[in-house]
């Protein structure tokens, strides 16, 4: 029982240092790289990270296979937007609104989809994630429709936002460590091998479902939120299930169910998009391609063929 | 009167649908597991029937069961490069195998459309129509040639099936193998076989189905998203897995959104279909027809 029970706080612990050794380097890379395009993609790929974060704590860890983190973006975003468009509310408030409205937002649907499973949440979660975006789109009075909203920027410098989003890189795998080395993080691990099983060894299956699906929507929420003020645009385009796709073709490729997993498939698939974009707009073939690849033969991701134990 | 013409068109693209989401239906009821990639066999038939006959001046009556038998053989691939490990002797893939199923197959769709997308290229393509007339009225009800023959194959295909799933031999062996593919096995029945063919079959139907509908839609690559879309409405509406609940719900679908277009909003009409995709999967998860309509 010790054993065990140390073998997983071990293997947490490495995975974060793992984890946060790539935000150092990430951390270091302004002094080398002063191109403002590359630092653009770098906070596109950082924020590509944090809804890898937030869907792996959902799929990977609680195993609650959802298909709307990119709908929880859009939303996010299109909070802090709305906020400011109608009532001119600053960002301070803005933000940590889109964090809250998302968490809540997310706490419904998990109490929603609370008996479904496999299959049928998924066609749930997809379907909510397009009525989402269909209704957004469509409001063109409340939310100007597909033409977007601009949205005010928190501040001009790109190093700022690099930083900016990196700390909460940073801040974002530190709370999930200590979310999952605690009681939550055990019992979702639980849930996910065998929710029956959990339910009868006295685990609140139904508060510890909806608080993961409070908690991952609310990272996505962020994450959509701050990207909206540093793109100064939000529009329905970021909910587009393509971008779903996205994140969870970077987890699978990274390492579902780990920390270091999601950030790397973030970094990789992206960074390496914009560079097979210019070799001829084939990024999309090869990401789908390795996601296949990956998912039918090496279904621990890249971090988990890494720390494969021999 | 505009009522009646409603209803009728209604009816037309809910036989369409019907053959999409039929196929969906049929693998959910042998594999229970939904092919996110079903939209992209539809794309592939519209786009095989479109080249086979302008590129290569096929005639179109040839180049329409073309593009079936490439739906089928893509099917057919499918079940043998991806979705074999779901059944044949992989003990440990039975834990996560839903994610697997919607990784996989969410990927073959992102792959498939972005490989005609770059081959083919992004723009739309119009596709030469069966025969070709103009629009003519049927006492109230407006119709043109194409709809009408494309409309008239979908319903000869769903009676096909159904005689093919009800009489003959393989067919009883899907239902056998649908039931319980343990027990399928015991009595002697190749349960690969008959997996095989039941995505070769749902392949067939969404390639036909593009095929049909290609001189009216104008196919581009991401053609396939809005009747994928629909058959998840329809098979969870019949009851995920059953083939009769999927033709039923197809129908009542293509008539109800048809209504709720014109007199509700057009806007929503995409959007009104997934509400009721959640709410049969709240509040009645065995679908419309209920465990009775679960043949298949």
């Amino acid at each position: 029982m010790s054993g065990e029970r140390n073998l997983w706080s071990a293997r947490l612990a490495a995975d974060l240092r793992a984890a946060l050794a790539i935000v150092t380097v990430l951390a270091a890379v302004p002094l080398f790289v002063s191109s403002p395009y590359w630092l653009g993609v770098l906070v596109v790929s950082i924020y590509f990270a944090l809804l890898a974060l937030g869907w792996n704590l959902l799929a990977g860890f609680a195993g609650q296979f959802s298909l709307a983190p990119a709908a929880f973006a859009m939303i996010g975003a299109y909070v802090t937007g709305l906020l400011d468009y109608h009532l001119k509310a600053p960002l301070w408030i803005g933000i940590p609104a889109a964090i809250a409205g998302t968490a809540a937002l997310g706490w419904l649907l998990g109490r929603i989809v609370l008996r479904l499973k496999g299959p049928y949440l998924a066609l749930t979660t997809l379907s909510f994630a397009e009525i989402a975006r269909v209704v957004i789109g469509n409001s063109y009075v409340f939310t100007r429709g597909d033409q977007g909203l601009n949205v005010p920027t928190l501040m001009q410098s790109r190093v700022g936002y690099y930083y900016l989003f990196l700390g909460v890189l940073a801040l974002v795998l530190v709370a999930l460590h200590r979310l999952m080395r605690g009681r939550a993080g055990r019992f979702w691990l639980a849930i996910r091998d065998d929710d029956i099983g959990a339910e009868s060894r006295g685990i609140n299956v139904v508060r510890y479902k909806t608080l993961a699906f409070a908690l991952s929507c609310a990272i996505c929420g962020l994450a959509g939120s701050l990207y909206g003020t540093f793109s100064q645009l939000v529009s329905p385009e970021l909910g587009l299930l393509l971008q779903t796709g996205l994140v969870i073709s970077m987890v699978v490729i990274g390492g579902m169910g780990t920390l270091t997993g999601p950030v790397v498939g973030a970094l990789l698939v992206y960074v390496s998009s914009e560079w097979l974009r210019a070799v001829g707009n084939i990024q999309l073939i090869v990401f789908s391609a390795a996601v296949i690849v990956f998912a039918r033969f090496f279904r621990a991701g890249l971090w988990g063929l890494a720390t494969r134990r021999r | 009167m505009l009522a009646l013409d409603l209803f009728v068109n209604g009816l037309i693209f809910g036989l369409f649908y019907a053959l999409m989401a039929v196929g969906l239906a049929m693998i959910f009821g042998v594999l229970k597991v939904v092919n996110f990639a079903h939209g992209e066999l539809y794309m592939v038939g519209a786009y095989t029937y479109v080249l086979a006959a302008t590129k290569l001046g096929i005639p179109v009556w040839l180049a329409l069961p073309l593009a079936a038998l490439a739906g089928a053989a893509l099917g057919a691939l499918i079940e043998r490069t991806l979705m074999r490990p779901l059944y044949a002797g992989y003990g440990s893939w039975a834990i996560m195998k839903d994610e697997y199923a919607v990784v996989v197959t969410f990927g073959l769709s992102l792959l498939l459309v972005n490989l005609v997308d770059k081959i083919v290229g992004p723009y739309p393509f119009r596709g030469p129509a069966l025969i070709e007339t103009s629009r003519f009225a049927v006492g109230p009800v407006m119709l043109n040639g194409q709809k009408l023959v494309a409309a008239g194959i979908s319903a000869a295909m769903m009676v096909a099936l159904a005689l093919f799933i009800k009489r003959s031999l393989w067919g009883r062996q899907i239902q056998a193998v649908a039931q319980n593919r343990l027990g399928a096995s015991l009595a002697g029945i190749d349960a690969t076989r008959a997996t095989s063919l039941v995505f070769s079959i749902s392949g067939l139907l969404a390639a036909l189905a593009g095929a049909l509908l290609a001189p009216l839609i104008n196919p581009s690559p991401d053609v396939g998203a809005f009747p994928a879309i629909k058959s998840y409405v329809i098979v969870v509406l019949g009851g995920m897995g059953s083939i009769w609940g999927a033709m039923a719900a197809a129908l009542l679908l293509g008539v109800l959104e048809s209504f709720f277009a014109v007199y509700v909003s057009y806007d929503y009409r995409d959007a009104f279909g997934l509400l009721i995709l959640i709410l049969v999967l709240l509040f009645r998860p065995q679908g419309l027809m209920g465990e009775k309509g679960r043949d298949v």
